[in-house]
Order: C-alpha cells, then sequence, then structure tokens
C-alpha cells in the first residue's frame, strides 16, 4: 500500500483537471453564481425607482383614492398586496421598498373623523426614510380633505367671520391621521436584515446552492470515468480498488471545495460579502462540500447514462435549494415549509449561516447545525462508496 | 524455460456461462506469445484474470514469483495492459494521459519525463501530444492506448485484440512496434482472432475456444499436428515430366508430379527443401518460372480441432 496516498491524489487531481477543462462549466460554475448574487443584491439593495406595497380593503375609495395620489408621484410605483405576511416578506427581502397597511373602513372612518392608525413597513435605510416622508405627506393631503368636509358641514348657514374658531375647533375635535412607523411587529428579522450588506444574503444561500448543484450536475463525468474504461484500467496499475474510490470521491470533493472556494472568495473581494466567523464558515463548507461531493457520487454511481445523471442532478439540486433556503430566505417561509427545508442539507446549511453572518454565531452556536449536516455527510458517503464500488466491479 | 509468466487451471463464469474452462500457460522471458481464438472464446476474461482486473473462480497467476490477483500491487508493476477496448481520457492530452498513469505506476518526475517522451516517439504522437485525445484519428487513440501500457518498461505486456477496427496502415505500425518491443526483449502476449498476425508476430501460440486451451506450441508444431505437409507448385518451362523425377529423388519430398508444365511436390517442410529442389529442376536443364508454396495453416489447424472456421 506504499503507493495508496500519492495515487488517491494523482486520481483526485486528473477529476479536477477535467472539471476544469471542460469550457461548458465555466459558466455554471464561474460566472452563474456570481450573475445571480448580483441580481438579487440589486434586489435587495432597491437601487431605482421605489415600489410600494400596498394591503388595502376592498372597494374602499378612499384608499383608492389615496392610492392614486401615491401612484401619481414619479418616483413611486403601487403595488398591491393581498395580506400583511406577505408585504412583509417581500419589505424585508427588499423586493419593495417599502409598504403601507391600510385599516378595513379606512373611508368610513376617514368620513366620521375617527382616529386611524395606518402601519407603514419600511426598510431602515435613508432612501426608506425620505419614502417615508412621501407616504406621511400624500396621506395628510387626503386628510386634509376631510378636514375641509367637515368645517364645511359645520358652517352651513353661517356668517364666515363666525368660521375662524369653527375652523379651530373642528381641527382640534378631529383626530389625526397617525402613520405608525413601525414594522408590525417584526424588527427582530428586519433589524437582522438590516444589519446585512447588500449581496450577503444572496452569497450564502446561492454558495449552498451552486455547491451541491455543481456536485449533482458533474456527477456524468464519474460515470463518463467508467465507460471510458480508465477506471477499470487504474485497476491494472498498482492501485488497488479502496484508492482508486479515494481518488474518485476525492475528485468530487475537490470540485466541490472549488466551487465554495470561489465563490466565498470572489464575493469577500469583490462585494465585501460578510461570512462571519472564518473558522465555523470554513468548518460548515468543508461538511456541506463532502456531503454535496458524496450526493453528486451516488447520482453518478446509479445512472449508467451521464446525460441522464447530469439532467436528474440539476433537477435535484434546484428544487432541494428552493427548499431548502437558497433562493428565498428561510424566515419567510411558512411554519410547513420550514419544517420540509429542515429535510434538505440546504435548510441547515442555511440556518447554519444565518447564525453564523446575522448574528455573529461560533462552532458552538450551529453545533446541532454542524452536527446534522455530517452524519447526513457520512450516512451519503457510505452509500456512495458501497454503490460505486458496485458500479466499477461490476 | 524460465517462466516469466504462468498460470494454472484458470476457471471464470459469468452466472451461467463459462467463459474460461481451464487455461494454463506460461510465457517466458522476451517470448511473444499468441492466444489465438474466435470471438467470445474466452481471450479478454484470460487476459483479466491474468492482468489482475478479474479474480479467478480456480486457479493461479503468477508472474516473476509474485501472485496475481486483483489486490497485488507488486506482480501488477511487472505488467502493461493494453485494452481490448481504448481506456483513455478523450478530454486529457496524450501527454497528460500518459502522465496520469505513469504517477499511478509511482515513477519519479526525471523518469516519468523521459519515458513520456520516448513512449510518445515509440507510438508516433510527439507532434500531437499537447492535442486532446478526443481530437485524434481512430489509429491514434489505439495507438496511445498501447503507449500507457508500455510507460513503466513492464517485463510483460498484454495486448487484447489491439488491431481491431483498425485501418490496414495503423494496423501494420501497430504490429511493427509489437516486433520492435519484442526484439528489445519485453515478452508479449497477445490476444487476436486473426491468423497472419498470430502467425507473423508469436514465437508460440495457444488456441484457445470456448474457455479451453485445446493446443499449444510453435506455429510450426501446431501445423505438424495435423500432419499436412506443405505443397510446392514449380512452374516449369521445358521437361516438366524430367524435373518432376529429380525432385522426387530429393530426401524430404514424398511426392513429386509433373502436371503439364507444372511440379507438384508434397514435403515436409517447404522452407527448408525449396533450394535443393530449384537446384535439382536447374540441373535437368527446366527453368522455373513460377514457385507457389501452399502451406497448410492455423486456419487449418483450427478447423482440424475444433471442426468449425476461426472466423464465421
Ligand atoms: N462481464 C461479463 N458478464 C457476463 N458475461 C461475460 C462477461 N465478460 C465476458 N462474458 C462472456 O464470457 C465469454 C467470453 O468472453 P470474452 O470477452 O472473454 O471473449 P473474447 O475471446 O475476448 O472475445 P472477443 O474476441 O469478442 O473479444 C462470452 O460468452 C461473454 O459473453
Ligand atoms: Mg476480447
Amino acid at each position: 500500500m506504499t503507493r495508496a496516498l500519492p495515487n488517491v491524489l494523482t486520481i483526485t487531481r486528473v477529476e479536477l483537471l477535467r472539471f476544469l477543462r471542460d469550457r461548458g462549466n465555466l459558466f455554471f460554475v464561474l460566472i452563474l453564481p456570481l450573475a445571480l448574487i448580483v441580481f438579487i443584491g440589486l434586489q435587495f439593495g432597491g437601487a431605482g425607482g421605489y415600489e410600494v406595497g400596498v394591503v388595502a380593503p376592498d372597494d374602499d375609495p378612499a384608499a383608492a383614492e389615496l392610492i392614486d395620489r401615491l401612484d401619481a408621484s414619479d418616483s413611486l410605483t403601487v403595488v398591491a398586496l393581498a395580506d400583511e405576511e406577505g408585504l412583509t416578506s417581500q419589505v424585508s427581502r427588499g423586493v419593495l421598498s417599502a409598504g403601507l397597511v391600510l385599516p378595513e373602513d379606512y373611508a368610513a372612518a376617514l368620513a366620521a373623523a375617527e382616529p386611524i392608525r395606518i402601519g407603514y413597513l419600511g426598510r431602515p435605510d435613508p432612501g426608506s426614510r425620505s419614502l417615508r416622508t412621501v407616504v406621511e405627506a400624500a396621506v395628510a393631503d387626503q386628510s386634509a380633505a376631510s378636514e375641509a368636509a367637515h368645517l364645511a358641514t359645520t358652517a352651513v348657514g353661517r356668517p364666515a367671520a363666525e368660521l375662524i374658531p369653527v375652523a379651530e375647533q373642528v381641527r382640534a375635535d378631529l383626530p389625526q391621521v397617525t402613520v405608525v412607523t413601525d414594522t408590525v411587529g417584526r424588527d427582530e428579522v428586519m433589524a437582522e436584515f438590516a444589519a446585512l450588506g447588500q449581496f450577503d444574503l444572496g452569497a450564502s444561500g446561492q454558495l449552498f446552492l451552486f455547491v451541491f448543484l455543481t456536485s449533482l450536475a458533474g456527477s456524468g463525468a464519474l460515470i463518463r470515468t467508467r465507460q471510458y474504461g480508465v477506471a477499470a484500467r487504474m485497476l491494472s496499475t498498482p492501485t488497488r480498488l479502496p484508492v482508486l474510490l479515494a481518488g474518485l470521491a476525492g475528485g468530487r470533493f475537490a470540485i466541490a471545495a472549488f466551487q465554495a472556494v470561489y465563490i466565498v472568495a470572489v464575493t469577500a473581494v469583490a462585494f465585501g460579502v460578510d461570512w462571519g466567523d472564518p473558522l465555523t464558515t470554513t468548518l460548515l463548507i468543508l461538511i456541506y462540500s463532502i456531503l454535496s461531493a458524496a450526493a453528486g457520487m451516488v447520482l453518478g454511481s446509479l445512472f449508467r447514462n451521464d446525460s441522464q445523471a447530469t439532467g436528474a442532478g440539476i433537477g435535484i439540486g434546484l428544487v432541494f435549494a428552493a427548499l431548502g433556503g437558497s433562493m428565498m430566505a428561510l424566515e419567510f417561509f411558512p411554519e410547513g415549509m420550514r419544517r420540509v427545508a429542515m429535510l434538505t442539507p440546504h435548510g441547515w446549511a442555511n440556518t447554519a449561516m444565518a447564525e453564523i453572518v446575522r448574528r455573529d454565531g461560533t462552532i458552538t452556536d450551529v453545533a446541532i447545525e454542524l452536527g446534522v449536516l455530517a452524519a447526513m455527510a457520512v450516512g451519503l458517503l457510505v452509500l456512495a462508496t458501497w454503490l460505486l464500488r458496485r458500479a466499477i466491479t461490476r | 524455460m524460465d517462466a516469466l509468466l504462468r498460470c494454472e487451471g484458470l476457471e471464470r463464469s459469468f452466472g451461467r456461462v463459462q467463459a474460461v474452462a481451464g487455461v494454463s500457460l506460461a510465457v517466458a522471458e522476451g517470448e511473444t506469445y499468441g492466444l489465438l481464438g474466435p470471438n467470445g472464446a474466452g481471450k479478454t476474461t484470460s487476459i483479466s484474470m491474468i492482468a489482475g482486473l478479474l479474480e479467478p473462480d480456480a486457479g493461479q497467476v503468477v508472474i516473476l514469483g509474485d501472485r496475481m490477483t486483483p489486490r497485488a500491487t507488486a506482480a501488477k508493476r511487472h505488467v502493461g495492459l493494453v485494452p481490448q477496448d481504448l481506456a483513455i481520457y478523450p478530454d486529457l492530452t496524450a501527454r497528460e494521459n500518459l502522465a496520469f498513469f505513469a504517477r499511478l505506476y509511482g515513477l519519479e518526475r526525471a523518469r516519468r519525463d523521459r519515458r513520456i517522451d520516448e513512449v510518445l516517439e515509440v507510438i508516433g504522437l510527439s507532434e500531437r501530444a499537447g492535442d486532446r485525445a478526443s481530437t485524434y484519428s481512430g489509429g491514434m487513440k489505439r495507438r496511445l492506448n498501447i503507449g500507457i501500457g508500455l510507460l513503466h518498461a513492464p517485463r510483460l505486456l498484454i495486448l487484447d485484440e489491439p488491431t481491431v477496427g483498425v485501418d490496414p496502415q495503423s494496423r501494420n505500425a501497430i504490429l511493427e512496434s509489437v516486433e520492435n518491443l519484442a526484439s528489445v526483449g519485453m515478452a508479449v502476449l497477445y490476444t487476436t482472432h486473426y491468423m497472419e498476425e498470430a502467425e507473423r508476430l508469436c514465437d508460440r501460440i495457444g488456441i484457445i475456444d470456448q474457455g479451453t486451451l485445446i493446443a499449444e506450441g510453435t506455429r510450426r508444431e501446431l501445423v505438424a499436428t495435423i500432419a499436412e505437409q506443405d505443397l510446392v507448385r514449380l512452374k516449369v518451362v521445358g521437361d516438366a515430366a524430367g524435373a518432376a523425377d529429380a525432385c522426387q529423388a530429393l530426401p524430404g519430398v514424398g511426392s513429386a508430379d509433373a502436371e503439364d508444365d507444372t511440379v507438384v511436390c508434397l514435403l515436409d517442410e517447404a522452407a527448408s527443401h525449396l533450394p535443393a529442389l530449384l537446384e535439382a529442376v536447374a540441373a535437368t536443364g527446366a527453368s522455373v518460372a513460377g514457385v507457389e508454396v501452399k502451406e497448410p495453416d492455423l486456419e487449418d489447424v483450427f478447423l482440424h480441432l475444433t471442426g468449425h472456421a476461426l472466423r464465421d
């Protein structure tokens, strides 16, 4: 067994070399992740015109009128939303710049001069604060009209001279329409996301998406190594089967790790993405890369046709990423979906990363997530080794 | 004979198919041994056991004193295997393919670089060494496939039907390089179902059919087993009958008859008797206008032994 380790590394090296050689990979591995991170970051950062979401009662003339007023502003576009939950989710992700929640019977309350509270959901950035001023101005405009109407009804048949004290009386009696600028009880999440850099959220989600996806989609290479006959030929050299299996597994791991290191390094340097505690993040990525590599090996051993394996790999990779919170933050998942998320490695990895980046978590804080991921990795690796051994010696 | 490779009683089945049902053979240092048999005879299965890719159900393989098994690493160092089907990375260049396998054989840097250059020279791919194998012609790929087996200068080179599906020109180049390797002392185990290749290359030939080695020996020995004699037809200008009588008088000539202007002789070994025959004819005053020698060949031997043809 004297040549065991060098031969493992030789096989690992050549598998990585072949991966980097394949021009088809370059776009998916090098360009697409960054493009998506930038795309998500731009949405999150809310550059350009503002989109304001409004949750308003149906068939309410006053609400409709307020929406028209807001819409009239050049820099604003109003998007109608059905419920507050969706609004919160979209504002916190930066899909919308701000949100407005109008009470039920808004028109009636306005007419009856009852006190009205309008919920304003903002993002804690300067753009959002100026946006609130615009919204408040529109609301004030509308309530001023209501004031005038009241004054008019009180004033009917009186001489103008008497009207000044009446007007002051009406003004005092009428309750102000207050714009409540809180974040409707979701300060915690909001604050967390507020503390994130523009590209941070996209980067960690895409990291887990792409490391897994690349590993699965690349599993076709493992099938080709068998089809080319080189796997069997390696066994005619002083290379034993366990060494061959370790070398091929090493190749899969090197590819996953390459994808991870690439995304972390480029986003940290180019976009200043904060990856949290280096040791904890390294450990998380290491375990996750092993897990992804093993999942790719399972796929590459089960299938006999490389394009089938690649197709299945892309499908599984994208579905898992969506379910596991790599496309939308887990915080905005409904309860049931959040439980489903935890069936995917992505769910655990994203949860751990949220802790590491948003709450400055270290190893002890994410020990459970790391443990679960490590267990998944070991399980998949055992399965993958058994399947690959069977596929090679068949 | 000091055997480099010795295998005894090799057997191997796949499910109900008995691919190899008892193969024993030995290859001496520097010898070229041909394993000749039709499709499905069990050549590749035998080779796979000899090269340690396949565990035999029974029997054993010993190479230079080392037992060959799938887990043996010492024995594998003595052997270079050239598989029947291409076994190269098409997405790597010839040089990269060679370097990869050279590393697996544990060749140190300096020796590796030197051997790669030497092998590229031998397989005639020096010019294209930096191109990906996927851009090579079929013959070039086959040559690279062979080159990988030569890297560590093995004591025994095993070639499994290296010329199948190759154009005549490339085939000739491959046969020539095998002859060259044999001439510098490398032992070669060569499987084929082409009789001419076995005859041209091999010192000894084993005939395999339905998993069993049914005959073994030099070409001459094999042909002798069916006790056929060579047939020599001499086209004569002059007195054919007189020439025939002169031939008949020579030792080793079984019969010599005149048919029109042709003398037909049956004799033990045409190659060694031909000069004497020609002299005898010339001595009668006639001259020889044409010679045709028809030796019984391995096809005839195979037909004789199995009752069916080598190729169908
Ligand atoms: N892996 C396998 N699984 C099942 N059957 C096999 C396997 N390998 C070989 N066989 C069977 O064993 C027999 C011998 O096959 P083998 O490949 O050794 O023949 P061969 O002499 O090399 O033929 P060819 O000249 O066509 O290469 C055949 O009947 C073949 O179908
Ligand atoms: Mg064969």
